[in-house]
């Protein structure tokens, strides 16, 4: 019998261990280590955090589901890996520290023959002074990055809501909180739904938006922008972005790193080398993401996390960490199988990966304060690594440790974004978009490095309800409902 | 070499815009074209775009007589609003008020690739502006308010600064017709889509659930196709290109309702 330890129960962790405990049956063992006792459909967080879902909606407990598909689950956060095993043995195994209630503090060794990390990210609030600290959400500023955060962004929304219905005009500043941030899709998405729920309030024209990005053009994304094919013309989504800002009639400063946050003001550092500041009513500044702090110890208590993981604290994978300057770089550089390169038998996917480099072109300030959007690795990529690793493991447990390993570069894949804009049955908006290759490959397709066939974008109330279903589709197929193998990730 | 700037209603050569990666000669010629041509044409500046080429590159000529190079320029940050009468070489002889910032920051590169900053305002500032929208293949009819778009349609139609007194709108009662279509679509696919999730007790009438829907379809398409031509004879303005839209578009949705009605037959029947 063999056993595959996932560590993470977030989109990728989730995918990998449900799909491994289906392939392998009972005659192997999948467990699963993760913090947190529910499972939390993120993209939705923002409808939580304009008080338009319930945090029930969104979350549901992951013990009885992993109860019914055969997967232990251990409630706990992974400390650290020993690849080696140790002196004693040479069983590779993970030490764990239970966060059960009743348990907590309790740690526990749990041994692997394959291991997945896909622990997700480590919201780095202390990247950014006033932002929050080791312990998380500063007092400042809100966060829709869980579900809970979004609770207390909704609690404050309404605060702000009241005060401008008594006549107080009020500032949102929403965007991103550090110079490396990524998931800027996610702040675009709460900005435009907050615009929405103030219109619906009766209030917009107490309230000032304004945008903070570290973008270096809006509409960057993250991924250097898309181009949108639609009815015959390339639109940049820079034009589509600026457009809809404009519309909505939302301010914005991009190129910003911000790099201090106080009571009401937040200060920022531009592209240019200036400084300025911003004050704000109310602020959802995104935190950078970093590795979880695992620790790599070697057979002699060595510790050997540098060469298991990269600086930022994401696993080392098979992608080119020594590509150079931004002219060289390639759709190759991107992993295919996600395998560490030093021990076969260890894994990562979603946002636990290290990325070879940022996706957006690299700037930095006059200062060398790097501002450029860190590459992102959630939702539709994040399922499908989750899967395919899933299908390495499986093949290598059942068919031998030489049986070849599934692919699923970024360079190679194709993802679709359902953004939305506001929220309501027929007055809702969204942005659905897809972009193909999600890594630009400029060898391939020249210019912009994607396949403007494949790369379309539309908003408009019908992206409002793919949004919507995608909801209830994605829950229930991470509830394994029946025919949840059926929905694509 | 001078190149011939791309007027409307000549269609750019290129669909869109992308950012320099690698400085080489191929650049530094592109650029040399730029310069030349903006010479040769008496410009106060030029993006690549509007001589075919896809790369963000803009080249201005400043009031010194001295060129500057932008590569990859990026307008960061921006204050205050001013409003100005504007013309572009892609609409020779027409103009536009278009609303710009006041001042604005950009960050651009060099021909070795460094990056720099400057400020600009005044006439500098909507210089820039203009040509920026360029890049990323966009340009300044992107900028203007509705109003001033519906304005601007017009003059292009006549190709000079005069108004004529009847506008062919861009929104069309019939596009109402076409929501509901839409609508009724939709519906047949969540009715679809659900019956995979739920008992067949449940799902015993959704064909015929569905077969009323196609109905309902078909009749708003006919509708749709013959309200869509008495209003499109009711702007002389517009042009017969609505003719061909009105067709396209009622094949299209007939398509979309063949292939969910097919699928609907084989799974519900």
């Amino acid at each position: 019998m063999a056993r595959l330890v996932v560590l993470g129960g977030g989109v990728s962790g989730h995918t990998a261990a449900t799909f491994a405990a289906k392939w392998l049956g009972s005659a192997h063992e999948v467990v699963v280590v993760t913090p947190n006792a529910k499972w939390n459909w993120i993209p939705s967080n923002i409808w939580v955090g304009v008080g338009e879902m319930s945090k029930e909606e969104v979350t549901f407990d992951l013990a009885p589901v992993y109860a019914k598909a055969g997967i232990i689950y251990h409630q706990a956060k992974a400390l650290g890996i020993h690849p080696e095993g140790n002196e004693t043995s040479d069983k590779p195994y993970v030490v764990v520290e239970s966060t059960e209630a009743g348990k907590v503090g309790k740690i526990e060794n749990i041994e692997y023959d394959y291991l997945i990390n896909a622990t997700g990210p480590k919201l780095n609030f202390a990247a950014t002074p006033g932002l929050g600290d080791a312990n998380g959400l500063g007092e400042f500023t809100v966060s829709v990055c869980t579900a809970d955060h979004a609770v207390h962004a909704s609690h404050e929304l309404q605060k702000c809501i009241e005060k401008m219905r008594k006549g107080e005009r009020q500032k949102f500043l929403v965007g991103t909180g550090h110079g490396m941030c990524t998931c800027q899709g996610a702040a675009f998405e709460y900005i435009f739904n907050i615009e929405h729920e103030l219109n619906k309030a009766g209030v917009r024209n107490m309230a000032d938006l304004k945008w903070i990005s570290n973008e270096s053009f809006l509409g960057d994304f993250g991924v250097g922008g898309l181009h949108m094919n639609t009815m015959g013309f390339a639109v940049s989504s820079k034009i589509f972005a600026e457009s809809l800002y404009t519309e909505r009639n939302i301010d914005w400063v991009i190129g910003a790193h911000v790099n201090k946050v106080e009571a009401g003001k937040a200060h920022y550092e531009l592209l240019d080398g200036t400084m300025g500041e911003e004050s704000f009513d109310f602020a959802m500044l995104i935190p950078p993401f970093a590795g979880v702090g695992l620790k790599a110890i070697s057979k002699t208590g060595e510790d050997i996390t540098t060469t298991v993981f990269a600086p930022n604290g994401f696993m080392k994978v098979d992608a080119n960490y020594n590509a150079g300057s931004y002219e060289n770089w390639k759709a190759s550089d991107w992993p295919k199988t996600y395998q560490n390169p030093t021990y076969k038998n260890m894994f990562a996917c979603g946002i636990a990966f290290a990325p070879p480099h940022p996706i957006s072109k690299p700037m930095s300030s006059p200062n060398g304060t790097p501002i450029t959007p860190t590459p992102p690795r959630t939702g539709m990529p994040s399922g499908i690594m989750g899967k395919v690793v899933a299908q390495s493991v499986c093949d290598r447990i059942l068919h031998g440790a030489d049986a070849p390993l599934h692919e699923a570069s970024m360079a190679h894949m194709g993802a679709a974004c359902v953004a939305s804009a506001g929220k309501g049955l027929f007055t809702g908006t969204a942005a659905a978009m897809t972009i193909y290759p999600v890594v630009p490959d400029f060898e391939k397709y020249p210019g912009t490095g994607r396949d403007l066939d494949y790369t379309f974008g539309e908003i408009g109330l019908a992206g409002h309800w793919i949004k919507h279903i995608l909801h209830h589709l994605f829950i229930w197929k991470a509830k394994l409902k029946p025919g949840w193998t059926l929905i694509p990730e | 070499m001078i190149k011939e700037i791309i007027t409307y209603p000549t269609p750019p050569s290129v669909a869109y815009g992308t950012d320099v990666r690698v400085f080489n000669e191929e650049i530094f010629s592109l650029i040399q074209d730029m310069k030349d041509t903006i010479e040769a044409n008496s410009l106060d500046g030029l993006s690549a775009f509007q001589i075919g080429s896809y790369f963000n590159i803009v080249v201005v000529k400043q009031e010194n007589g001295e060129f500057l190079e932008l590569i990859n320029p990026r307008l960061i940050s921006n204050s205050g609003r001013v409003t100005t009468v504007e013309k572009t070489a892609y609409f020779p002889d027409l103009t536009a008020e278009i609303t710009r910032y006041e001042t604005i920051s950009v960050v651009y590169q060099d021909r070795d690739g460094n990056q720099h900053s400057l400020k600009a305002d005044g006439a500098f500032a909507i210089l820039l502006q203009r040509k920026i929208d360029y890049t990323h293949g966009s340009s300044f009819i992107n900028k203007l308010s509705k109003k001033e778009k519906k304005l601007f349609e017009r003059k292009l139609k006549f190709g000079a600064n005069i108004a004529i007194s009847e506008v062919c709108p861009t929104t069309f009662k019939r596009d109402y017709i076409i929501k509901a279509i839409n609508i009724v679509l939709i519906a047949m696919v969540i009715l679809l889509v659900s019956s995979l999730f739920l008992s067949k007790e449940t799902t015993e009438n959704f064909w015929s659930y569905q077969l009323y829907a196609s109905f309902l379809a078909v009749s708003l398409s006919i509708v749709y196709f013959f309200y869509a031509q008495y209003e499109g004879k009711r702007f002389t303005s517009c042009t017969s290109c609505q003719i061909g839209n009105i067709i396209g578009t009622a094949v299209i949705l007939l398509i979309k309702l063949s292939i969910i009605t097919l699928i609907s037959y084989f799974i519900l029947s």
